[in-house]
C-alpha cells in the first residue's frame, strides 16, 4: 500500500457530509466512500502482454425523496470535497433541514479467509503462473494453438454511511484468473475457457490449482474439435453443475430483484408464496458463503449480508432487495443493494445464486435419460425479467442417448421462459458447485456466483444448425 | 430540481495540461511515456411513473500512463490527477513494466506527419448549456409517448444521458493532442401486454445536444416494437430467408469485426486471418470503418494513442480490403502496414486496444417495406437476444435468440416467439441478397451505420 492511503471514514466526516446533503430535507442521505487498488496480467502468445495497475479512490453521496433519488461523485475523498458534492445535491430540495442520527459504527465482518495478501506476492510469481497456464494447455495436444491467461487481484475498501445512523466498512480481496485456450482442426477452431477465483487472497493458486485449471480449459476446446452441429428443435436438457447455475441466475434471479417487482417488470411479480416448481426444489442467494466470488461483509450500503431462501420446497418465499426499494415495497432487507464501485447508483443484485441439491447422482440423471442435449458448460446468458424469456449460449455440449453421454455437439443455443422451466426441473442431483462469473445490469458489472447441481429439465428449446 | 450540472471546482486544469504535467515529471525516468487524460461531465435522468427516479451529475476525471522500457510495456491508472498522484502513477507504470515480456513490435506512434484532421461540430455547447429541467423534460416526453400508445402496460426506463469529455494525450516521442466532443440520448424501454402475453420494444434518439434529440419518436418507436410482437405464436424449424432489422445488423457487425482487427489475425483467432483480397462476403457488402464520419459517436481527430483517425475499407464488393491496425499491429506486420488510427481505448484505466471507430455498412434502396415485398417469404428479425454469449468471435459462430415476425406474401404476419437463429461469419455475410435503403447511426453496440438487410438460408429453429 501507499503511503497516502485513505484512512477510513471518520463518524464525525459522515456526519458533516451527511447534514450538508440534508440541509433542505430529504428521507434518506447516503455516503460511499471507496479505496480499490487493482492489478491485471494478461498473457497471450506465450508472452506476458501487459500489467496494469491503479487506484480508484473516491466518493459519491445520494440524497433520496420517496422514490427519487439524486446522486453525484467525486474522485476524491477529501471533506471539502464531499462537503461540496453534498451541498450541491441538497439544492434539489426546498424543505427543512433533517437530522443525521448519530453514526454507530458496526464492527466489521470478513467474509474471506484470512489468506496470503496478493500484493505482498511479486509481480513476477504472478507471470510465472500465467506461463505455467499457457505450456500446460500446450503441452496437452498440437491442436492447441492459442492460448490466453488473465490474472487479476483487486483490494477494495468500502465505508458506507448512512442518515439513518449506520457506518459500515468492509474490506475485499480478489483474486481470479481464466484461461482460454484456442483449438484447431482443418478448417475448425473451437474455444473453452475455465476460470478460477475467489473472495480471498492468494492461497487460491498453487501449482496444481493453475495446471488442473488450464488443462480443464483446453481439454473442453480439444473436446470440441470432435463436435458435430447441434440439433434444433424442443427436446430434455440436463444442465451439468457448476456453470449450469447461470440457469437460474437468468431465469429467475433477476427476475426476483426488487427493482424489477417494484416497477411492476418482472414475471414474479406477485407470485411471492406460490408454488413455482415442484416439492424438491430448493433456491438460495448466499453472500455470506466463505470465500465466494459474490460473498461480501456487507452489501453496498451498509447492509449486512446473508443467505436468502428465494425458493422452498418449489414455494417463492423471498425476493432480493436494497434500501430503496425494499423499503418501499415493505420487504425485508436481504443485503443485495450491490453497486459496480463509487461512481455508480446501488440496485438490487444477485450475489451468489445457486439451487439447492436433490436426491439423485449426475450418472443416475444421465442413465435415466434417453435423449436429451448434456449442457456441460454455458458461456452465459440474457433474459428480459419482463417477460422471462431467456436465452443461454452452450460452450460445451453433447449428445444424451440411450442413458449415456456421446457425442460432443456445437453451436447450441437454449431458449425459454424462466417460469416454464422452474416448473419443468424433474431431476436434481446431489453435485452442487458455484463458479465465478460477472454480472451486468444497468451497466455495471460486480462479481456474482453462480451454481447448481446437475440437473434436468423436461423439454426445452434447443437452436442449432442441424434441423 | 436544481440547475446541479454546472461545472464546478479545478476549472484552470486541462487535460492537455495534466497530459504535459505526467510527460515532465517522467522525464528523469529513462523511459518513453504515454500519458492519457479523460475530463467529463455527465448527466443522467431516469423517469419512472412520469416522476423522477433518479438524476445522477458527475465529473469524472482521470489519468493513465503507458511506460515502454526494453520493449516492455507496463500500465498504471489514477482517477486522481494531482501532482502527487501522477508521481505514483509514473513509478507503477514502469515497475509493471518489469513483469513484462520484451516484444520488439512494442513502441509509441511519433507525432503525425501532417496536422490532426480538422472536425467542426463534434462538439456543442448545448450539453452543458441546457438545464437540468430540460433535461428531464425530455426524458418525460419520451416516456409519455410511449405511454401513450395502445397495449401499453409500463415503461420500464426512459433514461437521458449526456457527456461532454476532453481527451487529451501527450507522449515522450512528441505526441501532443487534445478533443472534445459532446452528446446525448434518450433511450426508452416498454412493455406492452395484452391478453395474459407480454412484449418488450425499445427505442432511442441520438444527438450532439439536447435540441436534436427526438424524444417523442424514441417513445413511441419503443411503444410500437413491443405493441408490434404481441400475441407472438410459435415459428416453424426451419431454413428462411431472414431480413434482419438495420438495430440488429449493427449488433451483428459489432461482433464480426473484431475478427477483422490484426491483433485477432496476428494471434490467429480470426476467420478472415489470410483471406486479404477473397471474396468474404455478398458482393452487396461494402464496409468501412469510418473514424471521421461527422455524425458516428466514435469520431475523433485522432485515437487512443494520437494517430489521426481515417476511414479504413474493409469489405469492398464482397472482397476483403484491410484489417483495423494500431501502431504495435503495424509494426508487427511490416511492410507497408500502417496504423489505420484504430487504437481503441475504452477510457484511461486501460492500455489501447484495436477496436472499430464507426462501422459504416452501404445501404441498398427502398424502404423495409419494400424489402419484405422482394423478399417475399422469410422472417423478419426485430431483436436478438444472447449476443455476448451467443457469438463466438475465433470461430465465427452465432447462435442467438430472437423475436420478430414471419414475413408473408411480400408483408408482415404474425410475429413469433422462442426461436433461434444459427450461422457463421462468413457463410452470413456471403448470404446477403438484398439491402434496404434505411441506414441510420445506432449508438447501441459501438457506433455503426446500417441498413436492414436480407440473407439466405439461415437456420432458424423453433417449436
Amino acid at each position: 500500500m501507499d503511503d497516502s492511503a485513505f484512512p477510513g471514514l471518520t463518524p464525525e466526516l459522515g456526519t458533516t457530509v451527511l447534514s450538508t446533503a440534508l440541509r433542505k430535507g430529504g428521507d434518506m442521505a447516503e455516503l460511499f466512500v471507496e479505496e480499490r487498488h487493482s492489478l491485471s496480467l494478461r498473457l497471450e502468445d506465450g508472452k506476458i502482454e501487459d500489467a496494469v495497475s491503479g487506484t480508484d479512490r473516491g466518493g459519491s453521496v445520494r440524497l433520496i425523496q420517496g422514490l427519487s433519488t439524486v446522486f453525484g461523485y467525486v474522485d476524491a475523498v477529501d471533506e471539502v470535497s464531499l462537503r461540496a458534492l453534498a451541498g450541491e445535491l441538497s439544492r434539489s430540495r426546498t424543505g427543512k433541514p433533517v437530522a443525521v442520527r448519530s453514526l454507530a459504527a458496526r464492527p466489521a465482518r470478513s467474509l474471506q479467509p484470512s489468506g496470503h495478501d496478493p500484493t505482498t506476492v511479486d509481480a513476477a510469481a504472478k507471470a510465472r503462473l500465467l506461463r505455467l497456464a499457457d505450456e500446460t494447455a500446450r503441452a496437452l495436444s498440437p491442436e492447441v494453438r492459442q492460448v490466453a491467461a488473465v490474472y487479476g487481484e483487486s483490494r477494495q475498501r468500502v465505508w458506507i454511511a448512512g442518515s439513518h445512523g449506520s457506518l459500515a466498512t468492509d474490506d475485499r480481496t480478489r483474486v481470479m484468473m481464466a484461461v482460454t485456450v484456442m483449438a484447431q482442426r482443418d478448417g475448425l477452431v473451437q474455444t473453452g475457457r475455465e476460470t478460477l477465483a475467489h473472495h480471498g487472497g492468494f492461497e487460491l493458486f498453487d501449482r496444481s490449482a493453475v495446471t488442473d485449471l488450464a488443462a480443464a480449459a483446453a481439454k473442453k476446446a480439444l473436446a470440441m474439435l470432435d463436435s458435430r452441429p447441434a440439433p434444433a428443435g424442443r427436446m430434455p436438457v440436463v444442465l451439468a453443475n457448476g456453470f449450469g447455475g447461470v440457469l437460474f441466475h437468468e431465469a429467475c434471479g433477476h427476475g426476483l430483484e426488487a427493482d424489477f417487482i417494484l416497477k411492476k417488470s418482472s414475471v414474479w411479480e406477485g407470485k411471492k408464496g406460490q408454488r413455482v416448481a415442484d416439492d424438491h426444489v430448493f433456491a438460495y442467494d448466499d453472500g455470506v458463503a466463505l470465500g465466494m466470488w459474490g460473498s461480501a461483509g456487507c452489501d453496498d450500503e451498509g447492509t449486512p449480508c446473508e443467505r436468502t431462501t428465494l425458493i422452498e420446497a418449489g414455494v417463492l418465499t423471498g425476493y432480493l432487495t436494497d434500501r430503496l426499494r425494499g423499503g418501499h415495497l415493505g420487504l425485508p432487507l436481504t443485503g443485495n443493494g450491490r453497486r459496480q464501485d463509487y461512481r455508480h447508483l446501488p440496485y438490487p443484485r444477485m450475489t451468489n445464486t445457486y439451487f439447492g441439491t436433490g436426491g439423485h447422482t449426475r450418472d443416475e440423471i444421465i442413465a435415466d435419460t434417453p435423449r436429451a442435449l448434456y449442457a456441460k458448460t454455458l458461456s452465459g446468458g440474457e433474459v428480459n425479467p419482463a417477460t422471462g424469456d431467456f436465452v443461454f449460449g452452450v460452450a460445451e455440449g453433447y449428445l444424451i442417448e440411450k442413458g449415456r453421454v456421446t457425442v460432443p455437439v456445437r453451436g447450441a443455443t437454449l431458449i425459454g421462459n424462466g417460469l416454464e422451466v422452474l416448473r419443468g426441473l424433474d431431476a436434481i442431483a446431489d453435485d452442487l458447485e458455484v463458479k465465478a462469473g460477472t454480472c451486468g445490469k444497468n451497466g455495471q458489472s460486480v462479481p456474482v456466483g453462480s451454481g447448481q447441481p446437475t440437473l434436468r429439465i423436461r423439454e426445452l428449446t434447443v437452436g442449432g444448425t442441424s434441423l | 430540481m436544481s440547475p446541479s450540472d454546472k461545472p464546478s471546482g479545478h476549472s484552470a486544469l486541462s487535460p492537455l495540461s495534466v497530459a504535459r504535467a505526467a510527460i515532465a515529471r517522467g522525464g528523469n525516468l529513462g523511459v518513453e511515456l504515454e500519458a492519457y487524460v479523460q475530463f467529463g461531465r455527465t448527466v443522467t435522468v431516469k423517469i419512472f411513473g412520469r416522476e423522477v427516479e433518479s438524476v445522477t451529475t458527475a465529473e469524472p476525471r482521470g489519468l493513465g500512463v503507458r511506460a515502454l522500457r526494453d520493449r516492455r510495456v507496463g500500465y498504471a491508472f489514477s482517477a486522481d490527477v494531482s501532482l502527487a498522484a501522477i508521481d505514483r502513477v509514473l513509478a507503477e507504470a514502469v515497475d509493471n513494466a518489469r513483469a513484462t515480456d520484451p516484444d520488439p513490435f512494442v513502441g509509441l506512434p511519433g507525432a503525425p506527419a501532417g496536422s490532426y484532421p480538422r472536425l467542426e461540430g463534434l462538439w456543442r455547447q448545448g450539453v452543458s448549456g441546457t438545464k437540468l429541467e430540460e433535461k428531464v423534460r425530455v426524458a418525460l416526453e419520451a416516456e409519455a409517448a410511449a405511454l401513450a400508445v395502445r397495449d401499453i402496460e409500463t415503461v420500464e426506463e426512459s433514461t437521458y444521458t449526456d457527456s461532454d469529455a476532453r481527451v487529451a494525450i501527450a507522449s515522450t516521442n512528441g505526441v501532443e493532442a487534445e478533443a472534445r466532443q459532446s452528446f446525448c440520448f434518450v433511450y426508452v424501454l416498454a412493455h406492452a401486454g395484452r391478453d395474459g402475453d407480454r412484449q418488450s420494444g425499445l427505442g432511442f434518439s441520438v444527438s450532439r445536444e439536447p435540441a436534436g434529440l427526438d424524444a417523442e419518436a424514441a417513445g413511441r418507436e419503443a411503444a410500437e416494437k413491443a405493441g408490434a410482437l404481441l400475441g407472438a405464436g410459435p415459428c416453424p424449424t426451419g431454413s428462411y430467408c431472414v431480413v434482419f432489422d438495420r438495430d440488429v445488423v449493427a449488433a451483428l457487425l459489432s461482433s464480426i469485426v473484431p475478427a477483422l482487427s490484426a491483433d485477432a489475425v496476428q494471434k490467429g483467432r480470426s476467420v478472415f486471418a489470410g483471406r486479404l483480397g477473397d471474396g468474404v462476403a455478398s458482393p452487396l457488402v461494402t464496409l468501412v470503418d469510418d473514424g471521421l464520419a461527422l455524425d458516428g459517436l466514435a469520431t475523433n481527430p485522432f485515437d487512443g494513442e494520437g494517430v489521426p483517425q481515417q476511414a479504413t475499407p474493409l469489405v469492398e464488393g464482397g472482397v476483403l480490403r484491410g484489417y483495423l491496425h494500431n501502431t504495435y499491429t503495424a509494426r508487427k506486420e511490416g511492410g507497408e502496414a500502417a496504423s489505420t488510427g484504430n487504437a481503441a481505448r475504452h477510457s484511461y484505466r486501460a492500455l489501447p486496444a484495436v477496436g472499430a471507430n464507426n462501422l459504416v455498412l452501404r445501404a441498398g434502396e427502398g424502404a423495409l417495406d419494400e424489402l419484405f415485398h422482394r423478399v417475399e417469404q422469410g422472417l423478419y428479425v426485430e431483436s436478438v437476444a444472447g449476443i455476448h454469449s451467443g457469438v463466438n468471435p475465433v470461430s465465427g459462430e452465432i447462435s442467438l435468440g430472437v423475436t420478430g415476425r414471419l414475413i408473408e406474401g411480400g408483408a408482415l404476419g404474425r410475429p413469433v416467439r422462442e426461436v433461434t437463429i444459427a450461422s457463421e461469419f462468413i457463410s452470413l455475410l456471403g448470404s446477403v441478397t438484398d439491402l434496404a435503403g434505411d441506414a441510420r447511426w445506432i449508438p447501441l453496440y459501438g457506433s455503426a451505420y446500417a441498413p436492414s438487410l436480407a440473407v439466405q438460408g439461415i437456420a432458424v429453429s423453433g417449436t
